[in-house]
C-alpha cells in the first residue's frame, strides 16, 4: 500500500494548524495518500496494512518555536508525555502504542513535529512556525523518497 | 482538625483538558472544583460578522469528536431565524448523519475511555493487552460510525456536506446500501460485547437529578424536538433562554448553567429516563438485559445507557437506509433579519445555539451552550456526595473512583487541539 501522510491539528488554535498546512503541500505527490485528522483516536487503525506512515503535528518540547523534529518510532514508545499531556482522550503517543499492541502499526512510522509557539485560539500561525513550514515539507518529502 | 485533599492535576481519558480538586476538612467535603480549561468564548466572537451560511462549518471546528452536533444545531437555528422547515427526508438524512456521530463517539467512550475504569486498567492500551478481541471489535464498531459520517457528510476533517437548508449533495441509495453490512456487523458486535459491559460492578449511588432533553415527535430524541424535563416541563426550544442561565464561576473559565436556578443533567441518562419508551425493540431488549429500569439515576451506569443508545443508533441508521428512496438535497433559504434558536442531542447531551441575523444575512450575535457546561455543576455535586459517603475508602482508590465519576459524563472539555508534549532527551 502507498505511504500515508497524516496531518494532525486544529485550524483555530494558532500553531496547531501547522500539520494541515504542511500535508496540503504534499497532497499532489504521486503515490502518496494524504489525510487530515483532528481526532487522534482515528489514527489507531488508519495506518493498518501500510508500510510507511508519516505524522505531521505541532509539538511542545521546550525547543525554539519553529524547530522541526523528525522522530522515528522504533521499538520503544515515543518520548511523549502521558495522556495527561495531550488535550485529547489520548495523545498521539498513546494512539501509536495502542496501534502497536493491536499489530496495526506500519513497519515505519515517523513523526515530523514542528515546535509550536502560540496555541491561542484565533492567533494564526506564529512567525517562526510559518517560516518553518518549507523545512517541514522538505522533511516529509525526504522521508517519502 | 484533619484535612484531606483529593487532587488530579490533569484528568486522563476525558476529552480536552481538565483537573479536579476535592477538599475534606473535619470529615466534611467542603470544596469541590472541576477545573475546566474550556476555550474562551472564542467561537461566539468569531461568528459575529460572518455570513449565516458559514455557521455550520465554523461551529463544526469546535469539537473534533462531535462536529455534526454543532452543525445540526447551527442549521436548525438559522432555519428557525428564516422561517424555513426542511422536508422530512432532509430531516431523516440529518438523523442518519447524526447516528454516525453517536456510533463513533459512544463506541470511543464506552470501550476506550470508560470500560478501563470498570475492568481495573489504567489505560485503553493496558486493556488492549488483556482484552485484544474487545478492543479490535470496538474499533470496527467505531469505524462503522466513521464510514457512515464519511458517506453522508463527506471525507474531510469535519463533515463538509452539511449546509443551512439541507445538504450540498444527497448520498445515493447505492452509497448508503454499501455501508449497511458494516452497520449490521457492528450491531452484532455490540451484542456480543454486551455480557462484558453488563458484568461490570457499579457503585451503589443514585442522585435526584432534574433531567432535561429534547422530546421528539418520532422516536428517540436526536436531530430535533422541543424541550422536556423530568418534572413535566414541555416547552419550545425558543424558551431555552428563559429556563437556562449560564454563570461564570471563579475556578473555571467554563460557564456553569442552571435550569430554573437548579442543577440539572443532560445526555444519555436524561434521554433514556425521559424516552426509554421510544427505543427500538432491540435497544429496549438491551436495556432490559442490562438491568435498567424505566429510569436510571446512577451515573456510573451511564456506560450501560450509552450501550443502549449505541444499539439504537445502529438500528436507526439501518432503518433509515432501508427506507431511503432519495430526496432533494436542500431547500431554498430566504434570508431575513431575525433571531433563531436550534437544539439537538449531541452524544453528550443537549446542544443549544442562538443567533441574531441582520437583513444581509450576517451574524450579529451568537450563543452556544454545550452539554458539558450544563452538566458541570452536577458533576461537582456528584463528587461532593460521593466522597462524603466514602471518606474511609483508601486515597488512591477514592481518587480513581472520582475520576470515573467525572468520566460518567463523557465531558468534552476543550476540544480541538492536540499538540504533543514532547520530552527531548538532552544528553
Amino acid at each position: 500500500m502507498k505511504p500515508l501522510v497524516v496531518g494532525l491539528g486544529s485550524v483555530d488554535r494558532g500553531d496547531d494548524a501547522v500539520g494541515f498546512l504542511v500535508v496540503r503541500q504534499v497532497a499532489d505527490v504521486p503515490g502518496v495518500d494524504v489525510v487530515e485528522v483532528s481526532d487522534p483516536s482515528r489514527l489507531v487503525d488508519l495506518g493498518a496494512g501500510r508500510d510507511v506512515m508519516v505524522l505531521v503535528d505541532a509539538v511542545s518540547s521546550g525547543s525554539a518555536p519553529g524547530t522541526v523534529h523528525v522522530l522515528e518510532v522504533g521499538e520503544e514508545a515515543l518520548p511523549i508525555g502521558s495522556a495527561a499531556a495531550s488535550t485529547h482522550w489520548v495523545g498521539l503517543g498513546e494512539v501509536i502504542e495502542l496501534a502497536r499492541v493491536l499489530d496495526m502499526l506500519p513497519a515505519r512510522v515517523v513523526v515530523v513535529g514542528i515546535e509550536a509557539g502560540s496555541l491561542e485560539h484565533g492567533s494564526g500561525l506564529s512567525a517562526p512556525v510559518r517560516k518553518a513550514v518549507p523545512a517541514a515539507i522538505t522533511a516529509v518529502l525526504d522521508l517519502l523518497d | 482538625m484533619t484535612a484531606r485533599t483529593i487532587k488530579v492535576g490533569t484528568l486522563a481519558r476525558v476529552e480536552g483538558e481538565g483537573g479536579m480538586l476535592v477538599e475534606v476538612h473535619d470529615g466534611r467535603v467542603e470544596n469541590v472544583q472541576l477545573n475546566i480549561f474550556e476555550p474562551p468564548r472564542f467561537f461566539e466572537a468569531l461568528l459575529r460578522g460572518r455570513d449565516y451560511s458559514e455557521a455550520p462549518d465554523i461551529t463544526a471546528r469546535i469539537c473534533g469528536i462531535c462536529p455534526v452536533a454543532y452543525q445540526m444545531s447551527a442549521c436548525l437555528a438559522m432555519e428557525d431565524a428564516f422561517g424555513v422547515t426542511v422536508p422530512d427526508e432532509i430531516r431523516l438524512m440529518r438523523r442518519l448523519l447524526y447516528c454516525g456521530e453517536w456510533i463513533e463517539s459512544h463506541a470511543l467512550h464506552i470501550f476506550f475511555l470508560h470500560a478501563p475504569d470498570f475492568l481495573g486498567f489504567d489505560s485503553g492500551i493496558d486493556m488492549a493487552r488483556e482484552h485484544r478481541g474487545v478492543v479490535e471489535s470496538a474499533l470496527r464498531i467505531k469505524r462503522a460510525g466513521n464510514e457512515l459520517m464519511s458517506v453522508v457528510g463527506g471525507r474531510s476533517v469535519h463533515p463538509v456536506n452539511v449546509k443551512v437548508g439541507g445538504f450540498h449533495r444527497m448520498p445515493t441509495v447505492q452509497e448508503l446500501s454499501a455501508i449497511r453490512p458494516d452497520l449490521v456487523a457492528a450491531r452484532d458486535e455490540v451484542m456480543e460485547l454486551l455480557p462484558l459491559i453488563t458484568s461490570f460492578d457499579f457503585p451503589d449511588f443514585e442522585q435526584p437529578y432534574l433531567y432535561v432533553s429534547l422530546g421528539a415527535e418520532n422516536g428517540y430524541p436526536l436531530e430535533s424536538g422541543s424541550l422536556v424535563s423530568s418534572e413535566g416541563l414541555q416547552a419550545p426550544v425558543h424558551d431555552f433562554g428563559e429556563h437556562v442561565v449560564e454563570e461564570h464561576v471563579a475556578h473555571s473559565n467554563a460557564l456553569h448553567a442552571r435550569f430554573d436556578g437548579r442543577l440539572y443533567v443532560v445526555g444519555p441518562l436524561a434521554r433514556y429516563s425521559l424516552h426509554a419508551g421510544a427505543l427500538s425493540p432491540l435497544a429496549a431488549e438491551v436495556a432490559h438485559a442490562a438491568g435498567l429500569g424505566p429510569q436510571c439515576r446512577n451515573p456510573f451506569r451511564s456506560i450501560l445507557v450509552r450501550t443502549v443508545e449505541l444499539v439504537y443508533a445502529l438500528d436507526e441508521a439501518i432503518r433509515i437506509i432501508d427506507d431511503w428512496q432519495g430526496s432533494v438535497a436542500s431547500v431554498p433559504v430566504p434570508v431575513r433579519a431575525g433571531v433563531g434558536h436550534g437544539a439537538t442531542e449531541a452524544p453528550r447531551g443537549l446542544l443549544y445555539h442562538r443567533y441574531r441575523i441582520d437583513e444581509s444575512g450576517a451574524i450579529t450575535d451568537a450563543q452556544i451552550v454545550p452539554p458539558t457546561a450544563q452538566n458541570q455543576p452536577s458533576v461537582e455535586d456528584d463528587l461532593r456526595v460521593f466522597v462524603q459517603d466514602r471518606l474511609d475508602v483508601p486515597h488512591d482508590q477514592l481518587t480513581r473512583q472520582c475520576e470515573t465519576a467525572i468520566r460518567n459524563y463523557d465531558p468534552c472539555i476543550s476540544c480541538a487541539t492536540h499538540f504533543l508534549d514532547l520530552r527531548v532527551d538532552s544528553r
